[in-house]
């Protein structure tokens, strides 16, 4: 296991790093060029603008992820029967591989056949293009949501079966309503295990790739290009550039870690690593 | 998962009806519990309506004809049946060739982790090993590295080993990720030390204890763990479409990308493709859904 | 094999650190063939560690460990011939009875006849016979108990070690539990070192009694040597059912008559004090060797009853002096006196201790039954 881990996860990241200072092809030979590839970054427009939609799409689908998982836990907490039903029903979609859940999001949102359309025509709306240059992004990030909510939702389930239930006796006997126990009770109770979903899911959102691949190809334009979709592109299309591709990765691997520490540290000020 | 007990307290059932003779406070306390677990139970019902539409609207479309699925309005109700759709799929493409190399792959990976990393949990809990904590701690700072942020060097280093294209390209990098290592430990934590103790001074090995002590006493982690990493590498995508160049070698995921990216437009064949990827899974995930609930949990562990 | 006279366990200048922290300190001690040792300390002491160490699940920091004449520092835990009950039991969750009691025997490979005697013949020791089929998790704590020391057995070990075996069982199954274990060991007559921090349990089973404080042994000795001349107030204080009154003072010597100054005076007989100067010291008695008696007797002390705690036949009174101290003693419960009484205490001259200002007993004498 050591073994496997040092070569396969703790070598790459190294190299990421390295390599992010080289200048060449992934198969020819390369030369150091320092920081360069950092430096010249800002330059190249479609790099950027990965970052810039990597950030988007996050700072959209995490929020509205953890929202949805939380309404559904506090609704699936509290139903007894039929609650296994719902529950199978709702984690279901967490299992699906990114490229199909592409393939699938693409029948609801095809202009001419796609259910969404076909929704808004019944009801005498306009069809809209759900893929297009300013609502692409938007889009995939509902995927996203659909994708992942369930699997939050089970994850607060847990943690909210696990909050004293003597609490809650008092509060009520103290007059809290409903959403004041939410408000001053369960929330603060779950500060932690939200922090840990937020940072979770939003190193998950900063790795969006397989439905902007095969839902719209990164585009139109630039408009879904995210970091690792631009990585995939310059291993493939432009080899030569792999310092480039390095350097983006380390963009994310640098994000990633930065993530976990803050992470890990607040967990740590509860108690110690182990 | 444990079954969420329901916190309704049954209306007080003296006598009659429910409600015939209460006090009218109590009567009305009683309609808005009834409301509100009705109310729970519509929304809940209309998310999960949300969150299961898409399958039906993509299964239905498998089941046209390509006029079917562009007349307007669509048809709601699979009848009558067309299958020609998931004949081409299983005649004409490779799908079943990269069904089997994703079962392969995800299952090799699943046994091969399920034994590394329980054994290096439980070196980690319950062996004195020199340099440890650097282990734990490092594992710890990298367990969220995806292999999606680590393609370039990662491709280079499969190719010097000369592996790309091959099986061993798909399995080895995934062997890596050290979330099992954290979980096995975490579960052998919980066995007592003494229990260890105990068979050392009956003589055994690090090895048979960790075989025919440890290893019985945490199957419920084994299978978890195992439902795990099976379906992280079933929907595992760049890394194999990366390190993969043959169509035989393909994966699901990847093949069913290229299908898309490929052949030309053919939304019959690609709702075919959707439809079937699900089938391992939807089974699997039919017989074991406990385990996989618990795949939730697991980040709860940490806390 | 040793001969006769060498001891059966021997550890000679045994430490154990753990980073900074010396759990266990330059001990020394040999353990005589079918003897049976009790390591009596508070949790913490070190006592549970030594017992590790001797068993090979802990590696010795320095000194050496000697198992049947054989040096044993090098053994792994296995290859040492002694069989340890833990406290928590340690029964293979996922074994029956059978299996679990069998399971070491298996490991040396032994013929399946020779396992299946050994087993019956512990499940009869043990009363067994009924549960063999049944897995740890459907017995009673006195049953898993009675497995746990089963799996000793049937291996015939050179040396048994147990570590405070009798801790999880309720109160009265702990006696019982003592009793049957004292009964086996009679009969088995297998060197025994027993952890424990119970003090009954100490007294009752041990032929030899270590106690421990802080990794250091403070003293080794029969149950009632240790009782009656503690080495220290330290072993004073923890050793038996009540501690030993201690009281800080000093000797004086007035007219040619010995006396101890502090908070109260009593006149002391010369004996007990040959060879202890005048000066700071540590008056130590036990509450059953001060008695109450008539009045106006010379030498006496007065108190009033303020608690009175029955333990069976004897009841031990807190009895709050003039000078505010408290003194525990014991009397006799059909003596029948209550909370609030006025009482005049003397004390047993001869079984008074001397410790010094550090807390090391002065004189050689001391209590002597």
């Amino acid at each position: 296991m050591f073994f496997f881990f040092v070569l396969f996860l703790l070598v790459p990241v190294v190299g990421t790093f390295w390599w992010s200072t080289r200048s060449g092809g992934l198969l020819g030979a390369t030369t150091s060029v320092g920081l360069k590839n950092y430096t010249t970054f800002p330059q190249q427009v479609d790099a950027l603008t990965a970052v810039k939609n990597t950030l988007d799409f996050a700072l959209l689908s995490v929020p509205l992820t953890l929202v949805l998982g939380v309404l559904l836990a506090l609704l699936m907490v509290k139903v007894g029967r039929g609650g296994g039903v719902y529950r199978f029903l709702i984690y279901f979609p967490t299992l699906v591989p990114g490229i199909v859940a592409g393939l699938i999001w693409l029948f609801l949102t095809n202009p001419d056949f796609g259910l969404f359309n076909n929704i808004l025509h019944a009801v005498g709306a306009k069809p809209v293009v759900w893929l297009g240059s300013n609502s692409a992004l938007r889009t995939l990030a509902a995927v996203d949501v659909w994708r992942n909510a369930g699997y939050w939702a089970i994850f607060f389930v847990a943690a909210l079966i696990g909050l004293p239930q003597e609490l809650y006796q008092a509060a009520a006997l103290d007059g809290a309503g409903p959403l004041a126990r939410f408000w001053h009770l369960t929330l603060p109770m779950l500060r932690r295990i939200l922090l840990f979903a937020l940072v979770v899911s939003t190193i998950f959102g900063l790795q969006v790739f397989d439905t902007a691949l095969i839902m719209t190809a990164g585009g139109p334009g630039y408009a879904t290009t995210t970091i690792v979709y631009r990585v995939w592109q310059y291993v493939f299309a432009y080899p030569d550039e792999i310092g480039l591709a390095a350097a983006m990765s380390s963009l994310l691997v640098a994000a990633i870690l930065v993530l976990t520490l803050v992470q890990l540290r607040a967990l740590r000020s509860r108690r110690g690593l182990d | 998962m444990a079954t969420v007990k329901q916190v309704e307290p049954r209306p007080a059932a003296r006598g009659g009806a429910a409600g015939t003779n209460l006090p009218r406070e109590a009567r009305r306390a009683h309609r808005r519990r009834r409301l509100g677990s009705t109310g729970r139970h519509a929304a809940l019902a209309f998310a999960t309506l949300v969150f299961v539409v898409p399958f039906y609207y993509v299964i239905l479309a498998s089941v046209k004809n390509s006029n079917q699925i562009f007349s307007y309005p669509p048809k709601l109700l699979p009848f009558p049946v067309y299958l020609g759709n998931f004949k081409e799929l299983l005649g004409q493409t490779q799908f079943l060739r990269w069904m089997l190399n994703t079962l392969i792959v995800a299952g090799s990976v699943a046994a091969i982790k399920v034994l590394i990393d329980s054994m290096a949990g439980y070196a980690l809990a319950k062996l004195q090993i020199t340099g440890k904590r650097i282990i734990f701690i490092l594992m710890l700072i990298l367990l969220m590295v995806p292999l999606s942020a680590l393609i370039v060097p990662l491709w280079s280093l499969i190719r010097m080993l000369g592996l790309l294209d091959t099986y061993w390209a798909l399995i080895l990098p995934a062997l890596a990720n050290p979330l099992g290592v954290f979980l096995m430990r975490q579960f052998i934590l919980g066995l007592p030390s003494d229990l260890m103790n105990a068979a050392r001074l009956d003589g055994m090995s690090e090895f048979s204890i960790y075989w025919r002590i440890v290893l019985p006493l945490i199957k419920p982690g084994l299978v978890v763990l195992a439902v795990i990493i099976f379906t992280d590498q079933y929907v595992s995508f760049i890394w194999p479409l990366i390190a993969t160049t043959s169509n035989n070698m393909e994966l699901l995921t990847v093949g069913v990308a290229n299908l898309h990216a490929r052949g030309g437009v053919n939304f019959g064949l690609w709702s075919a493709s959707a439809v079937m990827s699900l089938v391992p899974i939807a089974i699997v995930f039919f017989a074991l859904q406990r385990q996989f609930m618990s795949r939730s949990l697991t980040g709860a562990l940490k806390q | 094999m040793s001969a006769p006279s060498d001891p059966a366990i021997e550890m000679v200048d045994v430490c154990k650190d753990y980073g900074s922290v010396r759990a266990v300190q330059n001990v020394d001690l040999a353990i005589a063939e079918g003897e049976f040792v009790v390591l009596l300390g508070p949790s913490g002491c070190g006592k549970s560690t030594l017992l590790k160490l001797v068993a090979g699940l802990e590696d010795l920091s320095s000194g050496e460990v000697y198992i049947g004449g054989r040096l044993a520092n090098y053994l792994k835990p296995g290859d040492r011939d002694v069989a340890m009950v833990f406290q928590n039991y340690a029964l293979y969750p996922h074994m029956t009875v059978r299996k679990n009691l069998g399971f070491p025997l298996h490991r040396q490979r032994k013929a399946k006849s020779f396992v299946t005697d050994r087993v019956d013949f512990a499940a009869d020791l043990l009363h067994l016979q009924t549960e063999l089929d049944r897995y740890p998790d459907e017995l009673s704590g006195g049953q898993r108990q009675r497995v746990a020391l089963g799996r000793a057995i049937v291996r015939e070990p050179f040396a048994f070690l147990m570590d405070e075996p009798l801790s999880n069982l309720d109160a009265l199954l702990r006696v019982q539990m003592r009793t049957e274990l004292l009964r086996l060991h009679r009969r088995v007559g297998r060197t025994t070192i027993y952890v424990t921090h119970d003090q009954t349990e100490a007294m009752t089973m041990a032929d030899r009694l270590v106690v421990m404080r802080d990794g250091v042994v403070q003293q080794v000795g029969p149950p009632d040597d240790v009782y009656d001349r503690p080495v220290n107030t330290y072993v004073a204080t923890f050793v038996g059912a009540r501690s030993m009154n201690l009281f800080e003072g000093r000797v004086v010597t007035a007219n040619g008559n010995r006396r101890f100054e502090g908070p109260f005076s009593l006149d002391l007989a010369a004996d007990p004090l040959s060879g202890i100067a005048d000066g700071e010291i540590v008056l130590g008695v036990r509450p059953e060797d001060v008695s109450v008696c008539p009045d106006g007797a010379p030498g006496q002390l007065t108190g009033v009853v303020e608690l009175g705690e029955r333990i069976g036949g004897d009841v031990y009174l807190n009895v709050r002096m003039p000078e505010g101290n408290t003194i525990v003693i014991s009397v006799d419960a059909s003596d029948k006196i209550g909370e609030g009484e006025s009482l005049c205490m003397q004390v047993a001259q001869d079984k008074l201790c001397f410790f010094g200002a550090d807390g090391a007993r002065l004189s050689t004498g001391g209590r002597d039954s």
